[in-house]
């Protein structure tokens, strides 16, 4: 037992050094110079729209996760047990825990997010300036802000399961603090996409194809609010969307470990496990992010690569001397690998097709020159294509995973989660990463928008293009993860409905089984649907907007007149924010309904149909839209006519289709399913005891 | 206050008005609120160049601010036939100006490009706007359309670009056009490897072809040219604009 604990006070230790280590790099960012007046003007125009944007997020979760907690507070107040036999006893304690533990999850992922953005609204300007200077230089601080995203939020996350586990010294209460990560996760990542896909829509259709003014233009009205999208979208909702899955994977197994093994402390060991391993990720991650560095004349994104490298070796390393010494079932270690190689290998092939090196973005550019149409079936194609060896390097980790455990005597079901939180605990390096990403995007137009060198934006561009490089894999990764976590998270919703003394039979021969698999397989393209017609019209009196600003002070494009950066701010944040209601009830409401409606074994069938067609799709539309995305960068390098040229219009209007597609829909799916998953596991005992049918 | 003098080719027309060069690009391509926007490319004619087909003293007592002290951004003085009427040597500077309003410079230079080896492509621009190839230089070229005594079709002044035609213009047929944004690819290698092929000198790809030009595909400069006087404008490189002109290399798309 001391033992045991020992290794959480570990834990927590390894997240408290996480978490100082982000706050360090956080004051070494910002004792940086922050440039000129004309540079910190433009970057507080980004900084006030994010901080408006993150106020408002923020103040409707604040009340949506009161709220929750509050239903939460009362649902698991009640003892089901008792419940069939028409006595209700109330156990308010483990209510009121649950409802704190949610409510700590939501709280720990805003923390993580937050600060991220914090730090990437004052290292953007601060990376502009520095890379008047050299490029290794902006790449320092722009990677050491980004790693401030990465450490904060494994660091939250480890202390958070930890302390709860402690202080509960129960993984079902851990459920409940991943929950509230993944309702923020869901809400942020959700709600950020439709921000920045509505502001970079509006920005483009009107700024550059109707009135013909280049990127990051400041006398675009959108620009701002484009800008801030970049943060809001890939820095506090990736943030956030990688929080939930790093939390959801290590309690599915914490879950799972609490029944493997015949004596309790066997049992506890293996619910510490995926916690050790977070920790030893954390340590390696610390070690990689420090070795990240870029020397003059070399190409950044190399540079993030091997940080990645070293960061899995490293953490290969830190496994198999835990397991090797700390008398761990030797499956750990086979199905920790798995996942850690499978979670590299898709984020290559996911590089693959979203690469301008490789045949699929040059063939979807040269086709580009037949029209639009052509351009997007190919693209939708090679999308489609996309699928194929991630879904089969998630089937390889989910079997060498399964089956090496089986092989050491260990729970094949457990392994898989092993695999999965394999797979995430490097979350700190790959999210510091892919944090840097948007920071020197926004770097990048504050030089535009400033009227800097163009030296100065020549050395942003090439920061840029491994940023960009570095959310692809990071995406392809994150849904890897989801996929494996999901599955865990089922075996978890097994487990707990098996605790309640209720057997999950799922076979297609059931009908009820049948309608929830048809019912779970519509949610992803529901879901999606949603969110992608809340971008259009939010885009829509976003360009109405842009367009009248235009229209009404012809001195905005004389450069007299500075336009009204706000007002389109604003209503990106509040066309975003109110886009969610309807999204978020698909998540919450419909595996409840499913499962107090239709049963245990239906809610089983809808969530093994949601998360496959989830996958299918996250892994198409972020695939596909990279895709587009890149033929028409491919293109611009003067490609089958270049810039100008039919080839060219008809990718981006490819393009434009794909925007929601990769930085909205796709993304935000990871997080429906994680989120049908947890909610499902967590009023399983509920639904065991109370359902209609079945 | 100084009055200067604009010849717009597009449209072709003489202006007078109040702004300097860079303000009176941003004006006549950004828009007023009359709504008139686009690209623009116009000569700055030496203010005292007068014609009796012009009433250019009229239009510059005209020209004077508005009641609120804002300049007089344009006084109309003609929009038609004008280049033919004009000195060239009256022609100081040449400005492009981009859709969104940022305006380039060029100065005029004695050495003319007249490479004749190769197949050429050219974008007529004022009077008259059609996309046509040939076999000639540039000066043959303008010799053939303003001074050709057996053609039928001649015209008394001419303003031209020539455009890049990258591998097409030694192989038409299988050369690649990379980094070349015009439409109809295949009718233009076809009319290509006809004027290599067959007896005519030039034929017309495209009679009626937008005004507008992608800046970045200029091959070497402008041409203005009547029956006696010939003025070239050359293009600068994209590095030499990257360098000097960064806003404008990023609004022109170059």
């Amino acid at each position: 037992m001391n033992i045991i604990n020992n290794w959480i006070y570990t834990a927590i230790a390894a997240g408290v050094v996480s978490i100082a280590a982000a706050l360090s790099l956080y004051f070494w960012v910002m004792k940086q110079e922050p440039g000129t007046e004309r540079a910190q003007e433009v970057a507080s125009w980004i900084k006030a729209g994010a901080n408006a944007y993150l106020v408002k997020l923020y103040r409707s979760l604040g009340i949506l996760a009161l709220v929750i907690g509050l239903i939460i507070a009362i649902i698991f107040s009640i003892q089901p047990e008792t419940a069939g036999a028409g006595i209700v006893t109330l156990y308010f304690r483990k209510g009121i825990t649950m409802s704190l533990c949610f409510i700590f999850g939501a709280f720990s992922s805003a923390i993580a997010g937050y600060l991220g953005m914090r730090v990437a609204v004052e290292a953007n300007v601060r990376t502009a300036t520095a890379a008047n200077f050299s490029l290794s230089k902006a790449f320092k601080l722009s990677f050491n802000a980004g790693a401030v995203l990465g450490l904060a939020m494994v660091g939250m996350a480890i202390i958070g399961m930890s302390a709860i586990l402690l202080w509960t010294g129960t993984p079902e209460a851990v459920l409940g603090f991943s929950f509230g990560a993944s309702i923020l996760a869901l809400l942020a990542k959700a709600g950020g996409g439709i921000y920045t896909k509505t502001a970079d829509i509006a920005a483009d259709l009107v700024g550059k194809i109707e009135v013909g003014i280049p990127e990051d233009d400041p006398r675009n009205p959108a620009v701002v609010a484009d800008n801030v999208g970049d943060n809001v979208g890939d820095v506090a909702g990736m943030g956030a969307d990688i929080f939930d899955s790093y939390v959801a994977s290590a309690v599915a197994v914490m879950v799972l470990g609490a029944s493997i093994g015949f004596t309790q402390a066997e049992q506890l060991k293996y619910t510490v496990v995926p916690l050790v391993l977070c920790m030893l990720g954390i340590v390696a991650s610390l070690i990689g992010i420090s070795l990240v560095r870029v020397k003059e004349g070399q190409k950044p994104g190399p540079a993030l690569n091997r940080g990645t490298i070293i960061t899995t070796i490293i953490f290969a390393i830190f496994l198999f001397v835990f397991v090797r010494f700390w008398d761990v079932n030797p499956g750990v270690f086979w199905a920790g690998l798995t996942g850690l190689i499978a979670g590299v290998v898709i984020g290559i092939t996911s590089d693959y097709f979203t690469n301008d090196q490789f045949k699929p973005v040059q063939e979807t550019a040269r086709v580009s020159s037949s029209g639009s149409a052509i351009n997007i079936i190919t693209g939708y194609s090679y999308g489609l294509i996309s699928i194929v060896p991630s879904v089969i390097g998630i089937a390889a980790a989910t079997l060498i995973s399964f089956y090496a455990s089986e092989h050491f005597g260990l729970s094949g079901v457990y392994g898989i989660g092993i695999s999965a939180v394999g797979m995430l605990s490097i979350s700190g390096m790959i999210v510091s990463a892919d944090a840097y990403g948007p920071i020197v995007d926004n770097a990048r137009g504050i030089a535009e928008m400033a009227g800097m060198d163009h030296e100065v934006i020549v050395r942003a561009d090439e920061l840029d293009a491994a940023g960009n490089t570095a959310k692809a894999i990071t995406k392809g990764f994150s849904i890897g993860a989801a996929a494996l976590t999901v599955i865990a998270l089922f075996a978890a919703y097994a487990e707990v409905i098996a605790d309640s003394g209720v057997m999950i039979a799922i076979s297609l021969k059931e009908p009820l089984v049948v309608a929830g698999v048809f019912l779970g397989a519509m949610t992803p393209p529901l879901f999606s649907a949603l969110l992608m017609l809340a971008v259009t019209e939010n885009a829509f009196g976003m360009i109405e907007e842009t367009r009248r600003q235009f229209r009404e002070e012809p001195g905005i494009l004389a450069g007299t007149h500075t336009p009204d950066y706000a007002r389109l701010v604003s209503l990106a944040s509040e066309g975003a924010l109110t886009s969610l209601a309807t999204p978020a009830f698909l998540a919450v409401g419909l595996p409840l309904l499913v499962g107090f409606v239709l049963g245990p074994n239906a809610l089983g069938g809808f969530l093994g149909g949601a998360i496959f067609v989830g996958v299918i799709f996250a892994l198409l539309m972020s695939n596909a839209g990279g895709l587009w995305d890149n033929a028409k960068k491919y293109i611009e390098t003067g490609k089958f006519g270049g810039p100008g040229s039919d080839a060219h219009k008809a990718a981006v209007v490819g393009d434009t289709v794909g925007d929601p597609f990769k930085d909205t829909a796709g993304p935000s799916i990871n997080t429906l399913i994680t989120v049908m998953s947890l909610v499902s596991s967590l009023f399983a005992p509920l639904i065991a005891a109370f359902h209609l049918f079945g | 206050m100084a009055i200067h003098l604009y010849l717009s080719l597009m449209p072709e027309a003489l202006i007078a008005s109040m702004l300097g060069p860079e303000e009176f690009g941003t004006y006549y391509s950004v828009g007023s609120v009359k709504k008139a926007r686009g690209q623009a490319m116009f000569f700055e004619v030496d203010p005292r160049y007068r014609h009796p087909y012009f009433r250019t003293e009229e239009a510059f007592a005209r020209c004077v601010p508005h009641e609120d002290g804002s300049l007089k951004a344009s006084v109309y003085i003609s929009v038609y036939r004008v280049l033919e009427h004009i000195d060239l040597n009256a022609l100081q500077h040449l400005y492009l100006s981009t859709m969104d309003g940022r305006t380039l410079e060029l100065n005029p230079d004695n050495e003319i490009p007249n490479g004749t080896d190769q197949l050429h492509l050219y974008h007529e621009i004022a009077p008259v706007t059609p996309l046509v190839v040939s076999r000639l230089g540039p000066l043959q070229f303008l010799d053939q359309l303003v001074r050709n005594p057996v053609s039928l079709i001649t015209v008394p002044a001419i303003a031209f670009t020539e455009l890049q035609l990258g591998e097409l213009a030694e192989d038409p047929e299988m050369g690649l056009m990379e980094n070349l944004p015009y439409e109809n690819q295949d009718h233009l290698r076809q009319c290509l490897t006809d004027i290599k092929t067959k007896y005519a000198t030039t034929k017309m790809v495209n009679r009626s072809h937008s005004p507008n030009v992608q800046y970045r595909t200029i091959k070497n400069g402008f041409f203005v040219g009547n029956t006696k006087q010939l003025r070239y404008f050359p293009m600068p490189s994209a590095e030499e604009i990257r360098t000097n002109n960064y806003r404008w290399f990023r609004s022109a798309n170059m």
